[in-house]
């Protein structure tokens, strides 16, 4: 080689290179003479063939190698100075590192770890120093920032001498399953809420034994007793059923039907007051577990209330049909007397004054009219009068529906005639409304219209539908007795009847 | 260098040679068997060599001859550990735990002969 080369730079080159390779083999054979090299490499006719130098441990160490690359879990170890040794196939896939890549790495390149809390770390670290091994949980950062729960063993590796030689870990990615027990335990917080702040009262009974699993906050309140020592018992021992047999039948029966509904079960609470509730069963699977849930609704509150309204329901419909025979008295006595040619007039008034008195009943839920609102209802036309030349006064007197319709249906007839012919037909007559309550010698209410300055009032002779109105019909609202009489200055009407049957306070007491 | 009509002053040579060792790429590979303690300790130690010469401009790939040998077919691979530095040419090889630093840094290139204690290698 050194004939052919050209110049004394390539020939010194050349010679620089042979010495090099000549001191890497003499290394060579000095460091298998020395011990420094773990196997041999004999090319053979099927190829290189690898010897290892350290008999029975290499085999030793082959054979552990082949196991742990079996691993499911990612096995990795690293050495004192934290430096990875050996990774095995899982540990690549799970750390997105190839083992060329990662071996001879410090273990913080392949992940990072985050820990629940700040002093984990600390903790995990005292143990494994101490008891050479630690297991637990905590969060692998990788390389492309995603972050993976992991539950972790962590052991000592130790040398010849005992001394520690760095760790073994064996990671298992959990983040599936943890993210799984997250969401498990945010659904078991959120039902947990709806269970506790349910206003109906829950049990959840076990259909094997019929007895308590759970109860609500409702039930507790319900029952008068915590849900310590409703937990175990059956519904007939807590009071929600009175015979023990009907709790078994309902166990029978849901799990034939899934549902049984008691729409009224009587109930007592532990104070003794009486209580009606709605009682729905259902059989359900929990993981392949079956349970009754009970949901338990108190419809006291709920019947009272129904009860109610078809109580008013009736009364509105007794009140319509009452509304439409007076109605249809009305226009056929207004029909059958007077002019033809103001019937309109008169009938439109009438049934005015009768829708006067109803807007009030109304207003009032048919508890009563005062009789000051129902002089002001029925004299609305003379509103600018009032005060002035028609003058009410009387004290608080509530009249009952009846005693309303009757006297504003007078009031109403009075008025009419005192502005065609009395006290309200001229521009001096002036009209005093009074009421009053007497208590002696028997509890009456009386009612008075007296006309002063008017024209003088002379009977007719022939009884009209006004005068039928306010004698008769007045009368009859009131059992009572109303009075007529015709002076100089206009006419005196007076309407005396027993407290309870015009007063609705007289009826509801004070 | 070679060849040059007028000789470079010495601190031109020493810039120039940074300067050219900065930029080179180093392309090596170790040949390991398994997790035998000497190839544990080349791992680290090689690695740990190019994190502190040789960061962000150094290619390592680790062959576990244990699992397949045949991947040591064609490099005359002799023992494990061996060290090859593919590139920059030469092609040098390295057998051992790599715990002789200077050697191995001489051997790379990394160290001039004369600083070296070791006369190995080349400069």
């Amino acid at each position: 080689m050194l004939a052919k080369s050209s110049s004394f730079s390539a020939l010194h080159e050349e010679n620089a290179e042979l010495r090099a390779r000549l001191d890497e083999a003499n290394e060579m054979l000095g460091a298998i003479r020395g011990g420094e090299v773990d196997a041999l490499v004999v090319q053979s006719a099927d190829g290189p063939k690898v010897y290892a130098l350290q008999g029975q441990d290499a085999e030793n160490n082959r054979f552990r190698g082949e196991m742990l690359a079996q691993v499911s879990d990612a096995v990795i170890a690293a050495d004192s100075e934290e430096r990875v040794i050996y990774l095995n196939l899982a540990a690549e896939r799970l750390y997105g590192f190839d083992a060329s890549e990662a071996l001879g790495r410090p273990l913080s390149e392949i992940y990072q770890s985050r820990w629940p809390q700040l002093e984990d770390r600390a903790v995990a670290k005292t143990i494994l120093d101490k008891c050479g091994e630690w297991r637990g949980e905590c969060i692998h950062i990788l390389r492309d920032g995603r972050e993976m729960n992991v539950e972790a063993g962590a052991a000592v590796l130790r040398d010849t001498t005992g001394l520690s030689a760095g760790t073994l870990s064996v990671v298992r990615d959990v983040t599936g399953r943890k993210r799984h027990e997250d969401e498990v335990l945010v659904s078991e917080v959120r039902y947990r809420r709806l269970f506790e702040a349910a206003r109906d009262g829950i049990l959840i009974l076990d259909p094997a034994t019929g007895k308590i699993i759970d109860a609500n906050p409702v039930v507790t309140q319900m029952l008068g007793c915590p849900d310590t020592r409703l937990v175990g018992k059956t519904l007939f021992e807590v009071g929600l059923l009175t015979d023990d047999g009907v709790g078994h039948d309902m166990v029978a029966e849901l799990k034939r039907a899934n549902q049984i509904r008691f729409e009224n079960l009587p109930f007592e609470s532990p104070s003794g007051r009486h209580h009606d509730v709605e009682f729905v069963a259902n059989l359900y699977s929990e993981n392949d577990r079956p349970v009754i849930q009970c949901n338990i609704r108190d419809i006291t509150e709920r019947r009272r209330s129904e009860e109610h309204v078809k109580l008013l329901m009736a009364e509105v419909n007794h009140r319509a049909k009452n509304m439409l025979a007076v109605v249809q008295a009305v226009a056929y006595q207004t029909a059958k007397f007077g002019d033809p040619a103001t019937l309109a007039d008169r009938l439109s008034g009438r049934i005015g004054a009768l829708a006067a008195g109803q807007d009030l009943l109304v207003k009032s839920q048919w508890q009563g009219v005062e009789v000051a609102d129902l002089i002001t209802a029925q004299l609305a036309h003379f509103k600018d009068l009032m005060g002035a030349r028609v003058l009410a006064d009387g004290p608080p007197a509530l009249l009952t529906a009846e005693a309303a319709q009757g006297i504003g249906m007078a009031l109403h007839e009075l008025a009419t005639n005192a502005a065609k012919y009395g006290a309200l037909s001229n521009s001096e007559g002036r009209v005093r409304i009074v009421w009053q309550i007497i208590d002696d010698p028997k509890p009456t209410f009386s009612i008075s219209w007296l006309e002063e300055g008017g024209p003088r009032a002379e009977a007719s002779g022939r009884r009209g539908f006004g005068q039928i109105v306010m004698g008769r019909m007045a009368e009859a609202a009131v059992q009572g007795v109303a009075r007529i009489t015709y002076g100089a200055g206009g006419l005196a009407w007076t309407l005396t009847a027993p407290l309870d049957d015009a007063l609705a306070t007289a009826k509801v007491g004070p | 260098m070679k060849g040059d009509a007028t000789p470079p002053t010495l601190a031109q040579s020493l810039r120039a040679a940074a300067a050219t060792h900065a930029a080179t790429r180093y392309v090596l590979r170790l040949y390991v068997t398994g997790s035998t303690p000497h190839s544990i300790r080349a791992i680290s130690n090689i690695r740990k060599i190019c994190e502190k010469y040789l960061e962000g401009r150094y290619d390592l790939e680790v062959v576990d001859i244990s699992q397949h040998p045949s991947l040591a077919a064609g490099e005359q691979i002799i023992a494990a550990p061996t060290l090859i530095k593919k590139l920059p040419l030469p092609l040098r090889r390295f057998i051992g735990d790599m715990s002789q630093t200077d050697r191995i840094l001489l051997g790379l290139g990394l160290r001039e002969a004369a600083a070296s204690t070791s006369p190995t290698g080349e400069a």
